[in-house]
C-alpha cells in the first residue's frame, strides 16, 4: 500500500510538472516586419472568437502587377507551434511577402501564447482554432486598416504545421474560409506529443522518460483545462468539402510522419464532393517545403488560390 | 461491521481526490483573472501541495485502519484500496507506448 501510494503520488506529481512545462513556453520575439521586405502593412489586433483574446497581427494588402494595392482576396496565414507570424524557422514572412506580391492580401497573426499575443496555454489547435475564426470575423466585419481598399470579397487560409492543423479545424467550422492550403499538418496531436515529449528536456526533471508522456497530457487537462486529445483534424477535415483543399507534406518529415498526411488525405477525400489536391515534396523535412522549393512552392500555392478564389475583382486601388 | 470499516481508506481516497480536483479548479478560476502566467504557477503549486496533504491524510487513515482490522476480509479490502490507489499509474503504463 505504501509503495503504491508513493509511486502514484510521485508519478502524478512529476506528470503535473511536465504538463506545466508543456502548456507554455516563453514566446520568440519578432525581429522583422513586412516593411523589411518592402511591403506596406498595418499592425492589427485580432480578437479571437468566443474568448476574445486580443492577438497581434499584420494586415498586408496584395500588390497587383500595376502596383495598385488590393484586399479583394485575403489569405489568413497561420504559423506553427512555438514560433510566430515572422516564422524564422520556416521562412513564413518570406512566404507571406510572396503571396502579397502575387496580388493576395494577407492577414497573419500570432496565435495565443506565441509571438506578441497574450500568454495562453498551448492546445495544439483545439483552442487556437478560435484565433483563426477571430481572424475571419475581423476580415468579414471588423475594423480593417486601409479603408480605401474596401472589405475582402473572399477569404482563403494557409497554415504550416500546427497552424495547418488549426486551420483545418477552423475551416471545418467556418464556411467563409473558401480555400485551404495545409502544409505539414498532423492528423491527431496526441500521438505526436506522446512521441515528442520524451525527446524534450524540462527544468529539474531533465530528459522526460516516455512513461510520463500520456499522463502529462491528462494532467494538462486536469490542471489547465487543455484537452490535447481533442486536437484531431482527421475527424473534421471531411467537412471542408466541397471547398478546395491543398495538402502539402514533406516526404522526409520525421516530426509529423507522412502517415499523418495519408490519414488526412483519406479523410478529406471521403465525401463525394471533395476537391483535394496533394503535393508530397521529395527530400523535405518538417515544414521546410517553402524553404526547399521557393518559387515552385509559391507558384503552386498561388495557382491554387487563383483557381479556388478567382482572379482579383478590384477595379481601383491606392498606389503601392 | 468490519468490512465497511475496512473500506474507509478507499472512501477517504476518493473523497480527497474529488476535493483536490475541485480545489484546483477554483484556484484556476481565481488565478486566471491575473493572466495565464500567474494561473500556471498557482495551479501547479496548489495541486502539488494538495497531493502531499492528501498523501499524508490517506497514509494516516490507512495506518489506523490496518491497526484496527486484521481479518482476512479486511486485508482483502485494503488490498483493493491499494489497487485503486495505483490505478492511475497502471492505466498510464498500459497506454505506453501509445498506438
Amino acid at each position: 500500500m505504501t509503495l503504491a501510494g508513493v509511486l502514484t503520488l510521485g508519478y502524478i506529481g512529476i506528470s503535473s510538472y511536465i504538463a506545466e512545462q508543456l502548456v507554455y513556453e516563453t514566446p520568440k520575439p519578432i525581429v522583422r516586419t513586412p516593411a523589411n521586405l518592402g511591403l506596406r502593412f498595418a499592425s492589427v489586433t485580432v480578437p479571437s472568437r468566443d474568448d476574445h483574446i486580443n492577438l497581434k497581427g499584420w494586415f498586408i494588402p496584395g500588390v497587383l502587377p500595376d502596383g495598385r494595392l488590393t484586399v479583394d482576396r485575403v489569405i489568413v496565414v497561420v504559423h506553427g507551434t512555438r514560433t510566430n507570424r515572422e516564422g524564422p524557422g520556416d521562412h513564413l514572412l518570406e512566404l507571406t511577402a510572396a503571396l502579397a506580391r502575387h496580388g493576395l492580401g494577407v492577414l497573419s497573426f500570432d496565435m495565443r501564447g506565441m509571438g506578441e499575443s497574450p500568454p495562453a496555454p498551448l492546445s495544439m489547435g483545439n483552442l487556437e482554432q478560435r484565433d483563426v475564426l477571430g481572424a475571419v470575423d475581423l476580415l468579414r466585419s471588423g475594423r480593417l486598416p486601409f479603408p480605401e481598399l474596401g472589405r475582402p470579397r473572399i477569404i482563403g487560409g494557409l497554415g504550416i504545421s500546427m497552424g495547418a492543423a488549426t486551420l483545418l479545424l477552423a475551416a471545418a467550422r467556418e464556411p467563409a474560409i473558401r480555400a485551404v492550403v495545409s502544409d505539414s499538418a498532423y492528423a491527431d496531436a496526441a500521438p505526436l506529443l506522446e512521441r515528442e515529449i520524451p525527446k524534450r528536456t524540462v527544468a529539474v526533471v531533465g530528459r522526460i522518460p516516455g512513461v510520463f508522456a500520456p499522463s502529462a497530457l491528462v494532467m494538462a487537462r486536469v490542471l489547465y483545462g487543455v484537452d490535447l486529445f481533442a486536437a484531431r483534424p482527421v475527424d473534421t477535415i471531411a467537412r471542408i468539402a466541397p471547398r478546395p483543399l491543398l495538402l502539402i507534406h514533406g516526404a522526409a518529415d520525421d516530426y509529423v510522419p507522412i502517415s499523418n498526411f495519408q490519414q488526412l488525405d483519406a479523410a478529406a477525400t471521403s465525401p463525394r464532393t471533395a476537391r483535394v489536391t496533394t503535393w508530397v515534396v521529395p527530400n523535405t523535412r518538417h515544414a521546410q517545403a517553402f524553404k526547399n522549393t521557393g518559387s515552385v512552392y509559391v507558384a503552386r500555392v498561388v495557382a491554387f488560390f487563383e483557381t479556388s478564389l478567382g482572379s482579383d475583382h478590384t477595379s481601383a486601388g491606392a498606389a503601392a | 461491521m468490519k468490512a465497511p470499516r475496512a473500506l474507509q481508506p478507499m472512501f477517504v481516497l476518493i473523497g480527497l481526490a474529488i476535493l483536490l480536483i475541485a480545489l484546483t479548479a477554483v484556484a484556476r478560476a481565481i488565478s486566471a483573472l491575473a493572466g495565464f502566467l500567474v494561473e500556471r504557477e498557482v495551479v501547479l503549486q496548489v495541486w502539488l501541495v494538495g497531493l502531499l496533504v492528501v498523501g499524508a491524510i490517506f497514509a494516516r487513515v490507512v495506518r489506523r485502519s490496518m491497526r484496527r482490522d486484521d481479518s482476512p476480509s479486511s486485508l482483502w479490502l485494503i488490498t483493493v484500496t491499494g489497487l485503486v490507489l495505483a490505478s492511475p499509474l497502471a492505466l498510464m503504463l498500459l497506454q505506453h507506448p501509445s498506438p
